[in-house]
């Protein structure tokens, strides 16, 4: 059984987090390209994208608020909050209480909601367009992601990612229920839409008729625009290591020396490189829903998230 | 501070407040300052003995007699942990209240006469004391006179300010409603009373031991739709947005944030305390009606307000919905409380959690009424599509409703959260014990939580983002100007409230523990709730408290004030200076208020989402000149419906319109006839009822 996790080991796993948020980007949108025959950028090509973003001065709406220049700053802030929730090279619970999946979740929420605040600040159209579209989405998002996670934390009798995974064990796959895929197959559906990604929202385009994120960041600019990117780079991965959390928990790193981190630490990376490779092919294989279609692709992780927590109670 | 001296303080404050309504002959202005100061005091004192109580010996209850008024009944006050803990509810968010008021009245309507000036200030009074010694009420008799007394203060105070006839209709269907649900309470309280012989709650305790369990369940609906009716649950709410967005503005926060909490007070006294069995768990009919009744409210509360552009109505539907939240926790404690095996700590769990909602949203919905009241007072516009811009004219009113909004979209650090996840654990704690259907409701009801969370997140986005932010719309909100500093001041006291039941809930647990231990007989809250001090939550979800989840708000605040620097430092980037203004980008064409997102814009997705719950209604008239290719002016009209108003009492009003009908052909007009009804009635009557004897 896995031992407690420090204050240093959760720190160091939010800063891993936070550094490798924009590689999985880099490499997602790589592989995008590979599938669309393009050479395509290099995987490195967002942590470019940022270092000019922090070089650059600031242009602000003149009809903006206070608020506005805040409002990167926290939204940044909550994202790599939720981060230091995720179990990343090691299972059990922290040393100390922290925060469960209900907090990362409303972590996750509250940074979504000054994200779609900020975007009405600057008083343009486009901005409210894509903080309504981001406001219909999430309230539906939310309680299927939440059930997902019940759904787990029924069985282990908490809702520490930690402790969850703890419980869960090693071997991964193999000990699965029936309503571990159930809530695996939800947790697929419900990726897309989390991550902002393709058939739920366009994370390429600001285009009014398809976007729903990006419309939020259009007025943002400089190193503003920096913090929100890195923001919603550290939420693809938070999401991400959400699932390797709840589904494929921590492997092989049980001992806290050097080798047992540098084996968690690989096997994070793997787990994370396969579920990015899921959303692009989905991104390249799927044409974008129209909005009012979205619920019903959510309804089908609705469905099974439904059915699995159903199981896990029956 | 000792107790008995302390509730005569409180009626002193409240009775002299309601004095100084006669200093109105001289100076309305005065009677104003000095019946709001004394409020202030009376809620002073509220606060001082409500935490004497909670703080002090558990398990003690004191009881004062009151001056005999009537020959059948001795009325008397008594004061234990549940009654200090919703007197502390209603102290906190009055004293709010007593400092915004003046000022608040003073610029909203500077054109008062002294004679409004000083029904408001007894009308205030009055309300305040009523619900503060309701609370107190030791028996059957001084409870309903008070239940009266604060909805008789409250209607008058509903229809104090009446500019057009909207008012005086809402006072009226608010005086109706109460009084139904006043009947039903009357009813169900008699019936014990009538069975003790007395009116004091430990011999209707003791009356209540003896009931078969057939009459118990009927006085409990009975209870339940009588206070249900005042806490505006789904379908008993209709009255609830129009009356408390009437009143004025720190009174609706009265009204939404302690009085709706009073209802909730009084079935908790009557469920748990009075009408329960004396040994063995409530019949579990109650409870798993009150879990369904509390979820229903919360989604349709929510799903309504985000409908709505009138900003104290969005907030009054928001009441409904949090009185739903609350009765999630309540109903759930109901069904887990002393279930062998299956209940254990959870009902304290889930009682903690409905105790703590009960404060939490008391303190950020006061917030939000008392911001919503500082723009309403600069601009006198309620229509939120009218505002807009006021972020840089009221940036302290505009700070603290975000503050409120983050809370009550249940989102961390802030208290709304904190409540949340409480009600979340105890959820998921009962979904793992029950197994079969039983789980499944409770999972379902934990799914419409979310649901609930997210949609509430959506509305005050648009809330705040419509009414602060972007331009102004109208001239009104374009001059308007920051509020009166003592206004500010009653808005950061609540708001103040919010971050510290946030970051610190663990010292709420303290006071909890006094209501919860004396409910349950069982263990206090913080027993259950908090472990390894004062700052971390924990909730045991299995049966050993093993695997019990701890999370630590102050850890994870501290973090994100952490994170912030770090952020902050990153975001003033290399470059210094200040940033460059120019304007938003509208596609090359030059930005004006029309280009703003409005309220209608906002929501319409999730109109279209939850169509089948809206049947939203849409007319557009188009005015063409001669060809349909020139269009001179477009008519739009939109309308939601609320459900429960056309499928039920619109038939009710109609089948009681038809009977009326029905009736108006026997009355002729003339006298003899009438006389002839009335002997008619007196022969059956004795026929019936009096031969026998």
């Amino acid at each position: 059984m896995t031992g407690e996790r420090s204050l240093g080991l959760l720190l160091f796993e939010m800063t891993f987090l936070v550094l490798l948020g924009p590689l999985v980007t880099g490499i997602i949108q790589k592989i995008k390209a590979r599938i669309q025959c393009r050479q395509g950028a290099g995987v490195l090509q967002p942590y470019r994208d940022l270092a000019k973003l922090f070089r650059k001065g600031t242009v602000q709406a003149d009809t903006a608020s206070g608020l506005f220049r805040l409002i990167p700053v926290l939204v940044l802030a909550a994202t790599v909050a939720a981060g230091a929730l995720i179990p990343v090279v090691r299972a059990g619970p922290p040393s100390f209480p922290l925060g469960d999946a209900l907090l990362l979740l409303g972590l996750l929420a509250l940074a979504r909601f000054l994200t779609a605040v900020g975007a009405l600040d600057a008083g343009g159209a486009f901005g409210g367009m894509g903080a309504s579209r981001e406001m219909t989405l999430a309230p539906l998002v939310e309680p299927v992601l939440m059930m997902v996670v019940f759904s787990t934390a029924v069985a282990a009798g908490t809702t520490e990612l930690g402790a969850l995974a703890a419980q869960r064990g090693t071997s991964w796959v193999l000990a699965w229920h029936a309503a571990d895929f159930l809530g695996f197959a939800a947790m697929l559906v419900l990726l897309p839409a989390e991550t902002g990604r393709i058939p739920v929202d366009n994370p390429d385009t600001h285009l009014e008729l398809t976007m729903l994120h990006e419309g939020m960041l259009l007025e943002h600019s400089g190193p503003g625009l920096g913090c929100m990117l890195l923001a919603s780079h550290t939420r693809q991965i938070v999401t991400l290591g959400l699932v390797s959390a709840l589904f494929f928990p921590i492997g092989p790193a049980n001992g806290a020396d050097a080798a047992g981190l540098l084996l968690g630490v690989g096997a994070f990376a793997a787990k994370i490189l396969v579920l990015a490779s899921y959303l692009a092919l989905v991104e390249s294989s799927y044409a974008k829903l129209r909005l009012f279609r979205v619920p019903q692709f959510l309804g089908i992780g609705f469905v099974c998230a439904l059915t699995a927590l159903a199981l896990r109670i029956l | 501070m000792n107790v008995d001296s302390g509730l005569n303080l409180m009626a002193a404050c409240y009775g002299a407040g309601a004095l100084s309504a006669l200093l109105a002959r001289w100076s309305g202005r005065l009677a104003l300052s000095v019946g709001h100061l004394a409020t202030l005091a009376g809620a002073v004192v509220g606060l001082g003995v409500s935490l004497s109580v909670l703080l002090g010996v558990p398990g003690r209850t004191l009881t004062q007699p009151l001056p005999a008024l009537f020959p059948f009944a001795r009325l008397s006050l008594s004061v234990d942990g549940l009654s200090a803990y919703f007197l502390l509810v209603i102290s906190l968010v009055a004293v709010a209240a007593a400092v915004y008021g003046p000022a608040y009245l003073r610029t909203y309507s500077p054109d008062a006469g002294p004679a409004r000036q000083a029904t408001q200030v007894l009308a205030l009074n009055v309300f305040v004391g009523c619900m503060a010694f309701l609370c107190c009420a030791g028996d059957a008799m001084t409870f309903l006179l008070f239940w009266e007394g604060m909805t008789l203060a409250s209607y008058v105070l509903v229809v104090s300010d009446d500019r057009d006839g909207e008012n005086a209709r809402a006072g009226l269907l608010y005086m109706v409603m109460a009084h139904g649900g006043t009947a039903l309470l009357l009813v169900a309280f008699l019936v014990l009373t009538e069975r003790a012989g007395a009116f004091d709650f430990a011999a209707l305790r003791a009356a209540a031991g003896d009931l078969d369990g057939t009459t118990r369940t009927t006085l409990f609906f009975l209870a339940l739709v009588g206070f249900g009716t005042k806490a505006g649950v789904v379908p008993l709410h209709v009255w609830l947005p129009r009356a408390h967005p009437a009143a004025p503005s720190h009174v609706s926060a009265l009204m939404s944030g302690v009085m709706l909490k009073v209802a909730i007070y009084g079935l908790l006294r009557f469920a748990f305390d009075i009408l329960a069995p004396v040994a063995g768990p409530l019949p579990s009919s109650w409870g798993w009606t009150v879990l369904v009744v509390g979820t229903t409210s919360a989604v349709l509360g929510v799903l309504y307000a985000l409908q709505q552009h009138d900003i104290k109505r969005l907030l009054a539907f928001h009441s409904v919905e949090n009185i739903g939240i609350i009765l999630i926790g309540v109903g759930l404690a109901m069904i887990l409380w002393r279930r062998e095996g299956v209940g254990g700590v959870l009902a304290t769990v889930a009682l903690t959690a409905a105790l703590l909602h009960t404060l939490n949203h008391a303190a950020f919905k006061g917030l939000l009424f008392l911001g919503a009241g500082s723009v309403i007072s600069r601009t006198h516009v309620r229509n939120m599509e009218e505002l807009g811009g006021l972020a840089r004219r009221m940036p302290w009113t505009a700070g603290l409703f975000l503050l409120g909004a983050v809370a009550i979209s249940a989102l961390p650090p802030l208290n709304g959260f904190v409540s949340e996840w409480l009600t979340f654990q105890a959820l998921l704690g009962g979904a793992g014990r029950f197994h079969g259907p039983a789980g499944l409701v409770i999972v379902f009801s934990a799914a419409m939580l979310a649901l609930t969370g997210g949609l509430a997140a959506a509305c005050f986005a648009k809330a705040f983002g419509v009414t602060f932010l972007g331009r102004p719309r109208t001239a009104h909100a374009e001059h308007a100007t920051e509020a009166p500093p003592s206004m500010i001041v009653g808005m950061a006291w609540l708001g103040a409230l919010c971050v510290a039941l946030g970051v610190a809930p663990g010292y709420a647990m303290r006071l909890l523990d006094a209501p919860t231990a004396g409910l349950l007989h069982g263990p206090g809250a913080s027993a259950v709730v908090t472990a390894r001090g004062p700052m971390v939550l924990s909730a045991g979800l299995t049966a050993s408290g093993t695997a019990a989840t701890a999370i630590s708000m102050t850890m994870v605040t501290a973090l994100l004030i952490a994170l912030t620097a770090i952020a902050w430092v990153l975001r003033r980037g290399s470059r210094r200076g200040p940033p460059r203004a120019a304007p938003t980008w509208a596609c090359g064409m030059s930005p004006t208020s029309r280009f703003d997102y409005t309220a209608t814009a906002f929501a319409k997705p999730l109109r279209f989402v939850f169509a089948t719950l809206y049947r939203p209604r849409r007319e557009v008239i188009r005015e063409t000149a001669g060809t349909p290719y020139v269009v001179r002016r477009i008519h739009y009209a939109g309308e939601v419906v609320d459900l429960a108003e056309t499928q039920i009492y619109h038939r009710v009003q109609r089948g009681i319109s038809s009977l009326s009908q029905s009736i108006r052909a026997r009355s002729t007009g003339r006298i003899h006839g009438y006389i002839g009804f009335v002997l008619a009635a007196l022969f059956v009557a004795l026929l019936l009822f009096g031969v026998d004897q």
